[in-house]
């Protein structure tokens, strides 16, 4: 096996599969992005190059501002409550003995669900007409407009998006974690409680730290995910009511393919690339990796 | 180490699909969904295969044709069958079919990746001029003018609003008129009648809520529901639309302000889950009896009682109260400009506007046919006849201000903007202050 690898025609071979898709599929697409985001381009047209107006367009793009936002908000609200969620779910299954592998199939069953179907699901759950409000009606108490609130400066229906999102995606930090958990030598629990540790010190002072590796991983893959968010708000609020709800990608979504604004959307698209790429290194940078043995 | 390069490969790949999946990798996405979509479709259209020498078009419309319980869209696909029925060997329809919501982005899609459907339903105003500056859409002048095939038509005019530079560009189907509808039941059994100002409208509405009927069924979670009323609301307080366009008049000059407030004046007669109902719930609460008066257009009729036939006998129609116009609407066909097979296309284009097609529409679907067909009075929803009324007591018509704007983003803008107002999140002033900053920014 080494010789075959040692060997730059079988070297190219395995790459080229790989290198072709990731060229033709992703790698030239976004350098078009890039150059539409300087142009005015509808689609049907060819693209005219207007230099930097798409991006002095964005100032004065009120729905932007939300979009912007909320998207922020998501981000926070989303590796937070990740986090903490995560965590504490991986630590309790992995401390349970019994229906252990229930409860995880449980909660990561959100996970492999289509988010359209289940931001359908949701939108019926938190619709006026039926779901919730009907319920609290039945205790004589009359629920709020989910989906369409806009007062304070988070609105309901993000906070509303924001739980079902925690809901459906939770399962896969806890799963990164718990998979990074149960990789803990049992030797190092079996010494701290020997020192005197109880559970939960021996959380605080061997889990934590050993899965601090994951932490970055899942935090980062969580801050993608979530700069990206686009199939539950679309399916629950499709941006509305007036955007209040936009995010990103919602945002990109109807200035391309509602408005034909695809040089504009192209524009929006880059500054998302670049927020994931500097949230990325940003989360890489503070959560700080060191390579225990185990 | 090793891992920290594996996750930003990672997120570096996800990064990347996300904008490989927006802007311009579209050609791919549209390619696929019009593959997905024209396959869904085959099976919708009884997948007659197309043999040898068969012309094969497509044909993209806003409504499954199987699932539909709108008596309009059944008769759309009875002309398809037909059509594939009469010309079988010579020429082929396959409909492409989304939902209304989707139409446009899945349309614009498919245009966008080169594979334009040959002929697809448009609403006229800036969605057909959308399609028609760039050229997607061909002019079916030469067309019509065969076979004596424009003269069927009521009169020229049904083309004014697809007509550009002299050519036209779109074959109207049927018309709608934007109407109230009301229960007469309810109305008689509160003491209400029909009101013609916009003061007897407000008395009318206490009335039938005092009697414990809720007022108005409508619907906000679908912005243009609302944003119709608030387009007669306009009208009567007389905004100009092409002089706020140009810049001549504005957004500010306090018209848009009135009507806004009456908006809100009106919308505590509105049903309390408004805020959230889809236009389909809006008009299921009406026909179900759950309130008294839906404002909404003629296609209503056909949606009314395709799903409840016994609620016909109970269900009046009057213009809205306070303007001498009404708005009207016309479902049209424009053509690709490029496909390869023109002829079956106005083929197809014909047989929507055939007299077996408009007596059904008239007779069944409950719009206005756009042909001097003679169809049976009797046969016809009792709704079709008070909108016929309606039509001859107004002094003119006028387009949906949503697609008399500028632009789709400025409709949709008006659209979102009312919204806002009906919510509360916006004053009526800031509502007009916010549709002059866009217009000052984006359409002049």
């Amino acid at each position: 096996m080494d010789k075959l690898l040692r060997n730059k025609k079988a070297i190219i071979i395995f790459m080229a599969p790989a290198f072709l898709l990731f060229t033709f599929v992703l790698f030239i697409p976004i350098c078009q992005s890039v150059y539409y985001s300087f142009c005015e381009y509808k689609g049907i047209t060819a693209p005219v190059f207007i230099g930097l107006d798409n991006y002095k367009a964005m100032l004065k793009d009120k729905p932007l501002g939300f979009a912007l936002k909320n998207s922020l908000f998501f981000l926070i609200f989303s590796c937070v409550t990740q986090l903490l969620m995560g965590l504490l779910l991986a630590g309790l299954l992995t401390n349970i003995d019994k229906g252990r592998n229930t409860f995880k199939n449980i909660i990561y069953l959100p996970c492999v669900l289509s988010s359209a179907a289940l931001g359908l699901l949701w939108m019926f759950i938190f619709s006026p007409k039926l779901g919730i409000n009907q319920l609290l009606q039945q205790f004589g108490l009359e629920g709020p407009l989910w989906l369409m609130d806009t007062s304070g400066y988070i609105i309901l229906p993000m906070w509303v998006i924001a739980f079902v999102a925690l809901w459906q995606y939770v399962g896969q930090s806890m799963m990164l974690y718990m998979a990074q958990i149960s990789g803990i030598s049992k030797a190092l629990y079996e010494a701290s409680y020997i020192d005197g540790c109880n559970k939960s010190q021996s959380f605080r002072y061997i889990t934590i730290p050993l899965i601090r590796p994951m932490v970055a991983t899942a935090m980062s893959l969580n801050a993608i995910g979530s700069l990206k968010f686009f199939d539950l708000i679309f399916n629950m609020t499709e941006g509305g009511p007036n955007h209040r709800t936009e995010v990103l990608a919602t945002h990109l979504y109807q200035q391309g393919f509602k408005y034909f604004k695809y040089g504009y959307a192209s524009a929006i698209g880059v500054i998302l690339l670049v927020m994931c790429l500097v949230v990325t290194a940003f989360i890489n940078k503070v959560v700080k990796t060191e390579n225990y043995e185990m | 180490m090793k891992r920290k390069i594996l996750a930003a490969i990672l997120s570096v790949a996800m990064t990347a699909s996300l904008l490989s999946g927006c802007g311009s990798s579209s050609a791919s996405s549209g390619a696929d969904s019009a593959g997905s979509q024209a396959a869904g479709a085959d099976t919708s259209a009884g997948s007659t295969a197309s043999g040898e020498g068969v012309e094969e078009i497509q044909w993209m419309f806003w409504d499954d044709l199987e699932a539909t319980e709108d008596l309009i869209s059944k008769g759309y696909k009875d002309v398809i069958d037909r059509f594939n029925k009469d010309y079988e060997g010579k020429y082929h329809v396959t409909p492409i079919t989304t939902n209304l919501e989707e139409y446009y982005a899945k349309l614009n899609a498919l245009v966008a990746a080169g594979n334009t459907p040959d002929v697809f339903i448009v609403s006229p105003g800036p969605n057909l001029t959308d399609y028609v500056e760039p050229g997607v859409a061909a002019p079916l002048d030469d067309y019509l003018a065969a076979d004596g095939w424009k003269d069927t038509f009521t009169s020229d005019a049904v083309f004014s609003q697809m007509t550009y530079d002299g050519k036209i560009y779109a074959v109207p189907l049927n018309t709608a008129a934007a109407c109230c509808f009301y229960n007469t039941e309810m109305f008689a059994a509160a003491g209400v009648e029909v009101p013609k100002t916009w003061d007897e409208m407000l008395s009318a509405c206490a009335k039938l809520k005092e009697a414990g009927y809720t007022p108005i069924s409508i619907s906000a979670g679908t912005a243009w529901c609302l944003s119709m009323v608030a387009g007669y609301l306009c009208e009567a307080e007389g905004v100009d639309l092409a002089a706020i366009a140009d810049g001549s008049d504005s957004w500010t000059n306090g018209k848009l302000e009135k009507a806004a407030e009456k908006i809100v004046e009106l919308s505590q007669y509105f049903q309390p889950t408004a805020a959230g109902d889809t236009n389909d719930v809006a008009t299921a609460n009406f026909y179900n009896g759950e309130a008294a008066m839906l404002i909404q257009g003629s296609w209503a009729i056909a949606q009314i009682n395709g799903s409840n036939p016994d609620f016909e006998s109970k269900c009046g129609v009057f213009q809205f109260p306070g303007v001498d116009r009404i708005i009207a609407k016309s479902d049209s066909l424009a053509m690709s400009s490029t496909t390869k097979h023109p002829e079956a296309c106005a083929a197809l284009m014909k047989y929507f506007t055939d007299d077996t097609a408009q007596k059904y529409t008239a007779e069944v679907g409950g719009k206005i046919p756009v042909t001097k067909v003679e169809y049976d009075a009797d046969k016809a929803p009792a709704q079709l006849a008070y909108v016929m009324d309606v039509f001859k007591n107004a002094k003119g018509t006028f387009g949906f201000y949503n697609e008399s704007m500028p632009s789709t983003e400025a409709g949709s803008h008006f659209d979102d903007t009312l919204v806002s107002v009906f919510l509360g999140d916006m004053t009526p002033a800031d509502a007009a202050q916010d549709m002059e900053d866009f217009y000052a920014s984006n359409c002049r």
